[in-house]
């Protein structure tokens, strides 16, 4: 159920270089602004940038285009419907159904946008360990309880997908077909997902007795452990990268914000 | 019920990341004035894996399958933890499966999370009749899975209704909304009747866990 997400992180390349922590604030800004464009003439130079950061991060094409089959069938709805119900400027009919302008615009923003904010996303979680970006995020100033439940969330995810997958697998060896909507059905199910609430709980309470052995509750500054666990010490080049992406950040909204004033 | 990237404008998103952050600012405060808050982190953090491993379950609804929400569930089960579990859950979604995205990660996160913090508050109120009466835990049970779920779909309409860039129609758009409304009616139901499921459940075999 969870692939590698950052199964190319051990690539070699500068995005795979620039430290984790100004890497996050840059590419974040860069989403932000992409989600602030409205204007349909800023989207090829939007394209361009994603696809600039993507062959720099040198993660192969077919990786981006699993991750993007997924959220991608909700693109395709968007993009089918958009322009038949959406405005009042009509283009072009097809038997009952009218196509409309601002519909089909809107569509094409939409889509574009959708898909380089997701690129982006990918280049900064697929560039680096995600244990690492989450102890970058908490070296930002994560509060340490989201930072810790994060971590143990992530760590005990694949476990109890594991035990999930061997419970249906047990359940249907033992006869069990969910193939109908009945209340034996219901409370079966329901009683699977209390069982894994309750394994969780009584797991949990293991864990946070090793945790406490191991000295839990005593740690130091979230980002000397930063440094300790990634060893990474900034260097000018990812304040540079960090100023680059700031630079491009603000191109766009400032040529949104033109655009808008320009009354274009 | 994830909205993604790109279709929000930025000032929704802004204000999704603000009432997020004072969702769980509120929700750290709360834990924080607890004795023991840090005994509570391990609970917390499998029990928010545990929730989002427990929505790939799937419900035979013929001809087709439908997966829960469980945000009611979470927050009968999580109390004030309920709002940093959906957070994370959200943000695991976002960069792990592509489902919902990062920019929009605060609008989901109050879509879901405040929803979960009211069926906390809910499935609290059975303390009214009877923390130990199984009629009381099944029916704030229902309460509080149908409500988190109703309430997170009320807002997710207003603000794709509200906030789509072009100009729906009239019609289209109140077409739209009958549709998801008639749509959304027999789910909340069913997740109601699933926590109220689920509750029953924890409630005979391990009740400390809806002890908060």
């Amino acid at each position: 159920m969870i692939d590698g997400l950052d199964k190319y992180a051990h690539l070699r390349s500068s995005l795979h270089r620039w430290d984790p922590r100004y890497k996050l604030v840059g590419l974040i800004t860069l989403m932000f602004a992409f989600s602030f464009v409205q204007d349909l003439r800023l989207l090829p130079a939007m394209l361009a940038v994603t696809s600039g950061l993507y062959a720099a991060s040198r993660m192969p094409l077919a990786f981006l285009l699993t991750r993007l089959r997924t959220p991608g069938v909700f693109v395709i709805v968007v993009a089918i419907l958009w322009p038949f119900i959406s405005g009042t400027t009509v283009i072009a009919r097809i038997g009952p159904l009218s196509l409309r302008q601002e519909g089909t615009l809107a569509m094409g923003l939409i889509v574009v946008k959708f898909i380089s904010i997701l690129t982006i996303s990918l280049v900064l979680f697929g560039t680096a360990p995600f244990l690492t970006t989450i102890k970058a995020l908490r070296a930002l100033g994560l509060p340490p309880i989201l930072g810790d439940m994060t971590l143990l969330a992530y760590r005990y995810l694949y476990e109890i997908g594991n035990d999930l997958k061997t419970m249906e697998r047990a359940m249907g060896l033992r006869g069990f077909r969910a193939q109908w909507l009945s209340s034996r059905a219901l409370g079966v199910l329901a009683s699977l997902a209390g069982t894994m609430l309750v394994r969780s709980y009584e797991q949990s309470e293991r864990v946070y007795k090793a945790m406490i052995l191991r000295g839990y509750g005593h740690s130091s500054h979230p980002r000397d452990q930063f440094h300790r666990m990634v060893c990474i010490r900034a260097h000018p080049r990812d304040w540079a990268g960090l100023v680059g992406v700031f630079l491009v950040a603000a191109g766009f909204v400032a040529m949104e914000i033109w655009l808008r004033g320009s009354g274009g | 019920m994830h909205i993604p990237d790109g279709i929000l404008p930025i000032t929704i998103s802004a204000a999704g990341y603000a009432t997020s952050g004072a969702a769980t600012w509120y929700s750290l405060r709360k834990i924080g004035q607890k004795e023991n808050a840090q005994a509570s982190v391990p609970k917390a953090s499998l029990l928010t894996a545990a929730f989002f491993v427990a929505s790939w379950i799937h419900i035979p609804v013929p001809p087709t399958s439908v997966h829960l929400v469980l945000n009611g569930l979470l927050g009968a089960v999580l109390g004030y933890y309920a709002f940093p579990a959906i957070l994370i859950g959200l943000f695991f979604q976002a960069v792990m499966f592509q489902h919902g995205g990062l920019t929009t990660l605060g609008v989901n996160a109050t879509m879901m999370g405040v929803p979960a913090l009211l069926a906390f508050f809910i499935f609290r109120l059975r303390r009214v009749v009877g923390k130990e009466s199984r009629w009381a835990v099944g029916l704030f049970g229902f309460l509080a899975g149908a409500a988190g779920l109703g309430i997170a779909a009320l807002i997710a309409w207003g603000l794709l209704i509200n906030t789509i860039p072009a100009h729906l129609d009239v019609e289209a758009e109140r077409a739209s909304i009958y549709a998801l409304t008639l749509a959304h009616m027999p789910l909340i139901v069913l997740e109601g009747i699933f926590t109220a499921l689920v509750a029953l459940f924890l409630h005979r075999v391990k009740p400390e866990i809806l002890e908060d």
